[in-house]
C-alpha cells in the first residue's frame, strides 16, 4: 500500500471517519442531534468535492480498485444522492422521533460500500463492497424498531440479501475454482482463451448473475422489492432504491467489458434482454394495481432497472453513456419522489395510499409540482430528464441493431404512462377528502423536492453537460 | 436583429409569461387573466411580423435559426418557416387570444392554472409547427400532452378523467412508436451517410430505402411509426374514438384549441414528415388513407345526425371534415393540396367558433342538449346570427370560407379519384342536413320551455372574441388568394419533386 493508494481514497476515508464522529457525537452530546443531519450531508458533500479536486489515478490497490473518470461519474451521484437524503431525514427523523447518530453514520458508511462497489475491479472487493452497502442498510431498513412494516422491512432484506450474498460469494468460489483468478480481466480472459469453455467458471458467472438480479430487483429475483420499500424508513426507501442499483449495474458493466460484448453476444445477451424484458413488462403491469404509492415505486424501480439494463444489452459507448444518464436521471426523479412521499404521510405505520393525495395539487402547490414533475419523468415524458435517458437507451438499441428492444421499451413506457399519471390525477383532479390528511411541509424537504424538480426540468431541456460527463466517464471504459 | 430570434420569440413568449404567472401570487385573478391575454396578443403580433417578413416565392424555409443542442448526436435547435407552417402559426396564435377570451367568465376557480397550461400548451404547438429538427419536433409534440391532461383533466365536464387519460394513451399510442422511427431514421441515414443527424434539411436529402416486403422494407415501416401517430392526431376513422370524448368534457376553450389547432398537427405531420420523406410509401399507401378519407367522411357525417348533444355533434362532424383534408392531401393534386390546406384552416376558425357558440349557451344554461333548447332566435337574436353564420361557413356557403376550400379539394381530386369524389360530396349534403337540422331545432320551432325566455343575448365580451372569426370566415371567403398565396409556391415544389 503507498500514500497514493491511500490518497485516491480519501473521499471513502472522510466519509467512514464522519459517521464514526456521528456514532460518537451522539452518545457524548445528544443536545446536538438536530444539525447530525446537516453534518451528514456536509460531508458528504466535502467528499463529492475531494473526489473531483483529487486526481483520478486509475488502478490502485495493486489493480483491485479503479478509481477511473467512470468511478467518479458514479460517485458524484452516489454522494449527491446522500447529501439529498440526508437532508429530507433531518425533518423526517424528527417527526418520527428517530432522530439518532446511528442513522446518519450507517447512511454514510453504506454510501462507502457503494463507492467501493463502483469502483471494483476485483470480485473480492465487489463482495466486500457489497456487504458493506447491504449490512449498513438491513439496519436502516429496520430503524423504525417499533414498528412492525419497518421490522419486516428490514429482515426481508436481510433474508434476500444475505441469500444474494451466498450466491454471489458461491459464485466467486466457483470461478476462483475453475480459473485461479478473482481479477475481473483475468477472469474473462481465461475463460476467453479457454479451448472448450470453462464450465466451472461459467456456472459461477451465472451464480453472480443472480446475485446481481436480487441486488437490482430484476425479474426474476424482485419479490422483495415492494415489502421492502413499503416498510423501510421513506428517506432510506429513496437511498435504497438508486444507490444500490446504480453500484451494482457499474459492476455489470465493468464485467461486460471485461468479458467483451462478442464472447457474451451468444448466450449471455439473449439472457439479459429476457431479464430486461421480464423486469420491464411485470414491474409495469404490476404497478398499475398499486394502492400504496411506495410498493408502485417499487415496482415502477423494477421496471426503470429493464429499461437501463438495455443499456448494458446494447453496448458500446452509447450504451454505456445511456446507462449513466439513466442512473443519473433516475437518481433525481426517484429522490424527488420519495421526498415529498416523506412529507406527505401522517404514520409511518399505515400505508401511504395514493388516495390520500387527493387534491393536495391545489393545497400544496409546491410539494405536489415536484412529485408531478417526478412522475412525469419517470413516465419519460418530454421536457423532463427521464425522457432523455429513455432516448438515449433506446438510441443505443436501435443503433446495435436491437430495435425489437426499443419498440418493447416504448410500449411498456406506453403502459407506465396509466400509473404515473394516476398519481397526477390524485394530486390535482381529485376533490380533498372530508377527513383531510393533515401533511407537514418541513423546509428541507421542500428545498430537496424542488432542487430535484428543477434538476430534472433543466436536465430534460438541456442535457448536454450531462451527457458530455457520462461520455467522458465510459471513454477509459470502453471503444 | 429581430429576424434572428422571432421564430424563438413566437415560440417561448406564451410560455415565458406563464413562467412569470407562476411566480405571481395566485389569489390575484385579473393580472393572470390579462397577462395571460397580453402574452397570447403579443405571440400573434409576432406572428404578424413573421407575416410581414416572410416571402412567399421562394421555397425552402425562412428565417432559420439553429443553435447545437446535442451535436455528437446530431441533435440541434432548429427553427424555419415555410408556407405551410406560416398559415398554421397563424391560425394558432389567432384562435389564442380568443381561447383566453372564452373562458374569461366560465373558468372562475384555478385560473392561474388553467391560463399556465394554455400558455405552455401554445408553446408545444407552436414548436410542433415551426421545428426543422425531428428530435425538437417531438419534444416539442410531446410537451402538449401535460398541459392539455390537465386542461381536460382539471377544467373538464363530468367524465373528463376518462377523457383526459384516453387523450394521452391514445396520443403516447402513437407519438411513442414515431420515436423510435425518428431513432430509427437517424440509425439509417448515419448508415448511408457517417453523420449522426436529425436535422430536417438532411433527412429531405435522404431516399429512405425501399427493401421488399413490409416488415424488410425501412420505408414502409418508417411511414407507419409516423403514420400511426399522425392518423390517430387528426383522427383518421377507425382511430378517432377518443376525439368525441376530449371535446365533449374538454371545457370550452380546451375543445377550440383542440379542434382548431391539435387536428391540423396530424394533417401537418402526414404532409411535413410522411409525404416528404417517405413519397414511394406515400403512394403506396394512399388507396388505403383515400379509403379510410371517404369513410370517415360519411361515418362522422351519419354518426353527427344522430347527436342530441351539440358538442358531440360537432366533435363527430370533425371528424368528417378531416376526412375532407386527408382527401386532399393524398390526392395529390396542386388543387387539391391547396385547399386541404385552406381547409386546415378554415376548419379551425368554423369549428372553434362552435365550440365556443355551445359554450356560451352551456354557461347560461349549463346543458348542451339539443331537445333543451328551440325559438332561441326570439330571445337571443344576435347568438342565432352568429350560430347562424358560422353554421353557413361550415357547410360551404359559397361566399364564406369553407366553400372555397371543400370546393378545391374536391375539383383537385376528381380526375385522379372520381368515385372518392362523389361518396365524399354526399358528405357535404349530410352536412347541410344535420347542421341545419341542428339551426332548426335550436333557433327555430316553438319556444317550448320557460327556462329558454329569460336567456340574455350575447354580452360584449362574447362578441368581441365572436367578431374576429366572422371577420376572417367573410375574408377568407371573398380574398382565398391572401392566403392561398402563402403556400403555393411550397405545394408545387412538393408536387413536382
Amino acid at each position: 500500500m503507498s500514500p497514493n493508494d491511500l490518497a485516491a481514497i480519501v473521499p471513502e476515508l472522510v466519509l467512514i471517519l464522519a459517521g464514526g464522529l456521528l456514532v460518537l457525537a451522539d452518545a457524548f452530546g445528544p443536545r446536538l442531534r438536530p444539525s447530525f443531519g446537516l453534518l451528514a450531508a456536509a460531508s458528504a458533500g466535502v467528499a463529492l468535492a475531494l473526489r473531483w479536486i483529487l486526481s483520478a489515478p486509475g488502478a490502485v490497490f495493486g489493480g483491485v480498485l479503479a478509481v477511473d473518470a467512470l468511478a467518479r461519474f458514479v460517485d458524484s451521484y452516489i454522494l449527491a444522492a446522500v447529501v439529498l437524503v440526508a437532508l429530507v431525514s433531518v425533518p423526517y427523523l424528527q417527526r418520527t422521533r428517530a432522530a439518532f447518530g446511528e442513522f446518519y453514520a450507517l447512511l454514510l458508511w453504506s454510501a462507502v460500500g457503494a463507492m467501493v462497489l463502483a469502483k471494483a475491479d476485483h470480485l473480492l472487493v465487489v463482495f466486500i463492497g457489497l456487504e458493506l452497502l447491504s449490512i449498513a442498510l438491513y439496519v436502516l431498513n429496520a430503524f423504525h424498531r417499533d414498528t412492525l412494516v419497518s421490522l419486516e422491512s428490514g429482515f426481508k432484506y436481510l433474508v434476500v440479501g444475505a441469500f444474494a450474498s451466498a450466491l454471489l460469494l458461491f459464485g466467486i468460489a466457483l470461478i476462483y475454482g475453475g480459473t485461479g483468478t478473482l481479477s475481473l480481466a483475468a477472469v474473462a480472459l481465461s475463460v476467453r482463451t479457454a479451448a472448450n469453455g470453462n464450465a466451472l467458471a461459467i456456472a459461477g458467472l451465472a451464480f453472480i448473475l443472480a446475485g446481481i438480479g436480487f441486488k437490482l430487483a430484476l425479474v426474476p429475483f424482485h419479490a422483495w422489492a415492494p415489502d421492502v420499500y413499503q416498510g423501510a424508513p421513506t428517506p432510506v426507501t429513496a437511498f435504497l432504491s438508486v444507490v444500490p442499483k446504480g453500484a451494482v449495474l457499474v459492476v455489470l458493466m465493468r464485467a461486460v467489458v471485461a468479458f467483451t460484448p462478442a464472447m457474451l453476444a451468444p448466450h449471455w445477451l439473449p439472457l439479459l434482454a429476457t431479464l430486461a424484458v421480464a423486469s420491464q413488462t411485470l414491474g409495469n403491469l404490476v404497478a398499475i394495481a398499486q394502492r400504496d404509492i411506495k410498493r408502485m415505486l417499487a415496482y415502477s424501480g423494477i421496471a426503470h432497472m429493464g429499461y437501463a439494463l438495455v443499456g448494458v444489452i446494447a453496448f458500446g459507448h452509447d450504451g454505456a453513456a445511456a446507462v449513466l444518464v439513466y442512473l443519473a436521471a433516475y437518481t433525481c426523479m426517484n429522490i424527488a419522489a420519495f421526498a415529498v412521499v416523506s412529507a406527505f404521510s401522517e404514520s409511518e405505520s399505515e400505508q401511504h395510499l395514493i388516495t390520500d393525495l387527493a387534491g393536495q395539487g391545489w393545497e400544496r402547490p409546491f410539494l405536489s409540482f415536484a412529485l408531478a414533475m417526478a412522475m412525469f419523468s419517470l413516465a419519460g415524458l418530454p421536457p423532463t430528464v427521464g425522457f432523455v435517458a429513455k432516448f438515449l437507451v433506446f438510441r443505443a438499441a436501435v443503433n446495435e441493431h436491437l430495435a425489437w428492444l426499443a419498440v418493447v421499451g416504448v410500449l411498456n413506457s406506453l403502459v407506465s404512462v396509466f400509473f404515473y399519471v394516476r398519481v397526477v390525477y390524485f394530486l390535482y383532479m381529485k376533490p380533498v377528502p372530508q377527513r383531510a390528511p393533515q401533511f407537514s411541509e418541513p423546509l428541507w424537504t421542500k428545498v430537496v423536492a424542488g432542487a430535484c424538480a428543477v434538476v430534472i426540468l433543466l436536465l430534460g431541456v438541456l442535457p448536454g453537460t450531462l451527457l458530455a460527463a457520462a461520455e467522458l466517464a465510459v471513454k477509459a471504459l470502453v471503444r | 436583429m429581430v429576424t434572428e430570434f422571432l421564430l424563438s420569440a413566437i415560440i417561448f413568449t406564451p410560455s415565458v409569461v406563464a413562467l412569470l404567472l407562476l411566480l405571481m401570487p395566485r389569489a390575484v385573478i385579473r393580472l393572470h387573466r390579462w397577462g395571460g391575454l397580453l402574452a397570447t396578443f403579443a405571440t400573434f403580433g409576432f406572428a404578424l411580423l413573421a407575416w410581414s417578413r416572410f416571402d412567399p416565392t421562394t421555397t425552402g424555409f425562412q428565417l432559420k435559426e439553429a443553435h447545437a443542442w446535442l451535436p455528437r448526436l446530431g441533435i440541434g435547435y432548429r427553427l424555419g418557416m415555410d408556407g405551410i407552417s406560416l398559415l398554421l402559426v397563424l391560425l394558432t396564435t389567432f384562435l389564442q387570444p380568443l381561447v383566453l377570451l372564452s373562458g374569461w367568465r366560465s373558468v372562475k376557480e384555478r385560473v392561474r392554472g388553467y391560463v399556465v397550461a394554455m400558455l405552455v400548451l401554445e408553446t408545444g404547438i407552436l414548436g410542433a409547427f415551426l421545428a426543422t429538427d425531428l428530435f425538437l419536433f417531438y419534444v416539442f409534440w410531446e410537451l402538449m400532452l401535460i398541459p392539455m391532461y390537465f386542461i381536460i383533466g382539471v377544467w373538464g365536464g363530468e367524465r373528463r378523467i376518462y377523457a383526459a387519460i384516453k387523450f394521452v394513451l391514445f396520443t403516447l399510442a402513437g407519438s411513442l412508436l414515431m420515436l423510435v422511427g425518428i431513432i430509427y431514421l437517424s440509425f439509417l441515414y448515419h448508415g448511408q451517410s457517417g453523420v449522426w443527424s436529425f436535422d430536417y434539411q438532411d433527412m429531405l436529402n435522404f431516399a429512405v430505402p425501399l427493401g421488399t416486403g413490409f416488415w424488410h422494407s425501412p420505408q414502409l415501416l418508417l411511414f407507419a411509426a409516423f403514420a400511426l401517430a399522425f392518423a390517430i392526431k387528426v383522427p383518421v376513422f377507425p382511430l378517432h374514438t377518443w376525439l368525441p370524448d376530449a371535446h365533449v368534457e374538454a371545457p370550452t376553450g380546451g375543445s377550440i384549441v383542440l379542434a382548431g389547432v391539435l387536428l391540423k398537427l396530424g394533417t401537418y405531420g402526414l404532409l411535413r414528415y410522411n409525404r416528404s420523406l417517405f413519397p414511394e410509401a406515400w403512394q403506396l399507401a394512399t388507396p388505403l388513407f383515400i379509403t379510410l378519407a371517404v369513410i370517415g367522411i360519411i361515418y362522422g357525417a351519419l354518426v353527427a345526425w344522430a347527436q342530441p348533444d351539440m358538442k358531440k355533434l360537432i366533435a363527430y362532424s370533425s371528424v368528417s371534415h378531416m376526412g375532407f383534408i386527408i382527401l386532399g392531401l393524398f390526392a395529390g393534386t396542386v388543387a387539391s393540396m391547396q385547399g386541404a390546406l385552406l381547409q386546415m384552416i378554415n376548419h379551425g376558425l368554423s369549428t372553434g367558433a362552435l365550440f365556443m357558440l355551445v359554450g356560451v349557451i352551456y354557461d347560461r344554461r349549463h346543458t348542451r342538449l339539443i331537445a333543451d333548447f328551440g325559438g332561441l332566435a326570439k330571445v337571443m337574436p344576435l347568438y342565432a346570427g352568429a350560430f347562424l353564420i358560422t353554421t353557413l361557413s361550415s357547410i360551404g356557403l359559397p361566399g364564406l370560407n369553407g366553400f372555397v376550400g371543400e370546393f378545391l379539394i374536391l375539383a383537385g381530386s376528381f380526375g385522379r379519384h372520381p368515385v372518392a369524389v362523389i361518396l365524399g360530396a354526399t358528405g357535404i349534403v349530410l352536412g347541410a342536413v344535420y347542421m341545419l337540422s341542428l339551426v332548426q331545432r335550436v333557433f327555430w320551432n316553438a319556444l317550448a320551455r320557460d327556462e329558454n325566455r329569460t336567456l340574455s343575448d350575447l354580452s360584449s365580451l362574447e362578441i368581441a372574441a365572436f367578431a374576429p372569426l366572422a371577420v376572417m370566415m367573410v375574408w377568407i371567403g371573398v380574398q382565398p388568394g391572401t392566403f392561398l398565396s402563402l403556400s403555393e409556391t411550397v405545394v408545387r415544389r412538393l408536387i413536382g419533386g
